[in-house]
């Protein structure tokens, strides 16, 4: 079409503010895609908080509940399960695997999880992964701690440091278990789940600090490491239990008979689908993130609306000339709404080139600090509508000025305005 | 009147105009009030007329922009009057050069794409210049017969001075030979010695190529150069009122 070279001819005479124009449109796509792309991935991520678990058990709740304090380490159980009711599950048929969970200490702010050795097998997260060392090995012993990856960077913890753990889960705590420190034997690798932020010791090893702790207040005469190490640390209720299944067809069917045991009121919960629900709950923060990068390009198009309009009036001249040598007035409006429509163009494509320089600059940084992991894959079918939209809504903007424009040439005909 | 360059299709006047009657609103007063203007083929016109006298219109009314409420407005034997906006726009593309007073030129184009900016929107212009060569050759040899050497062409319009502007302009209106050339007081940013010089190629080429001419000024000393003038005032009795 003859408009659209004069257009690109029109737009390089003015590049710098075109330049402008396009990169406001660039970097706020940018942004929206972003957003949006770390909105998908943050959310498959906490999707993938646990994998390979098929059940959560804890005391009776709201699923949601059990899996705040049983998984993400958020609030407390309000009421603890029977060590015999876990006996129970860990002897079912269908259950193939159980993990116990004891919570309630911490130590400088960091939960304190009680646990089996098992822990580290059958935790999984993402796509199946396991959790790693990055240093030392599980506990074994009543006194031996591993500590999640963020645990030990930001305590500057190495193996082999002693560690005493908190009554209660507050960060400033006025009762210490001084007198039965824990070592540090293992340190994760970074998963970017909660585990990071968790200190794992054996259930023993709980049991044991809370030895004579019975009526609430410390004990007169605390034992010693060696005597406790003598004693018996069953302990007599935990927090919850990670279970997993000899086959998921067993799925519902060994949940409804959890639900129902007839031992104590218990809850099981599917953590995919409670962390679905979860989702559905924090999941406001998230659109309203995306809303805010909406209005961003918004903006963006303003700006790129206000450029093309503030030099409209420059132009009438132009606009005269190309209808003396026969430009109709819908050409002239063409000649603006295609100026929109290529500033826009551009600045999506731009913006995409954007996108991907930062997400491939961007990705080891977000992986280790937030162990997001984003993958540079093709534009997902939503980034190509987001793409469209923006083009859309660019070139209907420019219907503005191509109108402005239309009726000028209708007025101004073969008059030189100047 | 009749030049013998005349285009062997075209027979009858140029321009023919009837009881044209134009107000721009319809309570707004009259503008033109013309009982009659008729304008041979191939003759170069001299209109001269003072700022208010309607000149603006009646080159709105010749190039087709506008259409006259009452009266006929023929042109190269069409009736402008009964076109619709599209067709009168074509129309203009195919057949019609005009020249501005000033700030002819698109100042993103180059002389040499200002020069073919008409091959933009008439096939037919773009056909007829390609008739004579490849249009850029032609579009080159215009400029060379208007004073402008071929080094001028691929500069950006904006460095020339206004003499050279004027003269690029009136190489895009002959471009491709249209029968009618509009120039709209295209001398009067020129000093004495360059205004006779871009009249002079202008009425040249006009012979040339057989192309009506008509031609706004207020410059009386130009006058003897054209075949005939007319003053608009004596023409509008609307500019009389």
């Amino acid at each position: 079409m003859a408009m659209l070279s004069l257009t690109l001819r029109s737009l390089l005479n003015r590049r710098y503010t075109a330049l402008l124009t396009i990169s406001a449109i660039a970097l706020s796509t940018a942004l929206l895609l972003g957003v949006e792309r770390v909105r998908v991935e943050a959310r498959a991520g906490f999707a993938q908080t646990i994998s390979g678990t098929d059940l959560v058990v804890g005391a009776r709740s709201g699923q949601v509940q059990l899996l705040l304090y049983a998984i993400f380490r958020l609030g407390n159980p309000t009421n603890n399960m029977r060590w015999d009711s876990y006996r129970a599950i860990a002897r079912h048929p269908a259950v193939a695997w159980s993990v116990p969970l004891m919570l309630g200490d911490a130590h400088r702010g960091f939960r304190v999880l009680g646990t089996t050795p098992d822990y580290f097998t059958h935790y999984r997260y993402g796509r199946g992964r396991a959790l790693e060392f990055a240093a030392g090995q599980p506990f074994a012993d009543v006194f031996d701690a591993v500590l999640g990856a963020d645990v030990a960077r930001q305590l500057g913890y190495a193996l082999g440091h002693d560690i005493v753990i908190s009554h209660g889960t507050g960060a400033v705590s006025f009762v210490q278990h001084d007198t039965l420190p824990f070592r540090v034997v293992g340190i994760l690798a970074k998963s970017g789940t909660p585990v990071d932020r968790t200190i794992h010791v054996g259930l023993a090893g709980i049991e044991a600090v809370h030895l004579g702790w019975e009526g609430g207040t410390a004990p007169r005469h605390a034992p010693t490491a060696a005597a406790v190490r003598a004693m018996e640390l069953t302990p007599q209720a935990i927090s919850a239990v990670l279970v997993g299944l000899e086959s998921r067809l067993a799925l519902f069917g060994v949940q409804r008979e959890i639900n129902h045991y007839a031992g104590e009121p218990l809850t099981a919960v599917i953590p995919g689908v409670a962390l679905q629900e979860l989702w559905d709950l924090i999941g406001v923060a998230e659109r309203a993130l995306l809303a805010i990068s909406a209005c961003v390009v918004g903006v963006g198009l303003l700006g790129m609306l206000t450029a093309i309009l503030s030099g409209l009036n420059e132009r009438r001249r132009e606009m005269a000339i190309l209808r003396s040598v026969g430009a109709r007035p819908l050409q002239v409006f063409g000649l603006l709404m295609s100026e929109a429509w290529l500033l826009a163009l551009l600045g999506a494509i731009l913006g995409v080139v954007l996108l991907y320089g930062a997400l491939w600059l961007g990705r080891p940084l977000i992986e280790a600090q937030w162990g997001l992991y984003l993958a540079i894959g093709p534009l997902a079918p939503r980034e190509w509508a987001v793409l469209a939209i923006i083009l859309g809504a660019g070139t209907l903007i420019g219907a503005v000025p191509g109108y402005r424009a239309y009726r000028y040439s209708l007025a101004d005909g073969l008059t030189v305005r100047v | 009147m009749t030049d013998a360059t005349t285009p062997a299709a075209q027979t009858g006047p140029a321009i023919q105009l009837a009881e044209v009657q134009f107000r721009w609103r319809a309570r707004a007063p009259l503008v033109l009030d013309i009982p009659a203007l008729t304008v041979a083929a191939g003759e170069r016109l001299f209109l001269r007329g003072p700022s208010g006298s309607g000149k603006s219109t009646l080159l709105a009314l010749l190039g087709g922009v506008t259409t006259p409420q009452y009266g006929t407005v023929e042109v190269l034997g069409q009736p402008l009057h009964r076109l619709g906006g599209a067709r009168r726009d074509a129309f203009r593309a195919d057949h019609i050069g005009y020249i501005f007073q000033m700030f002819n030129l698109i100042p993103y184009l180059s002389v040499l794409d200002n020069v073919l900016l008409p091959c933009r929107f008439s096939h037919q212009r773009a056909q007829r210049v390609a008739a004579r060569g490849a249009a850029r050759s032609e579009a080159l040899h215009l400029l060379r017969r208007l004073g402008l050497d071929g080094a001028l062409a691929a500069r950006a319009v904006t460095e020339l001075s206004v003499g050279q502007q004027q003269r690029v302009a009136a190489a895009r209106a002959l471009l491709g030979g249209p029968e009618l050339i509009i120039a709209d007081e295209p001398t009067s940013a020129l000093d004495a010695d360059h205004r006779a010089a871009v009249v002079e190629v202008l009425l040249g080429e006009c012979a040339a190529l057989g192309s009506t001419l008509v031609f706004v000024s207020h410059d009386r000393a130009l006058e003897p150069l054209f075949h005939r003038a007319l003053c608009l005032t004596e023409l509008n009795r609307a500019g009389t009122v």
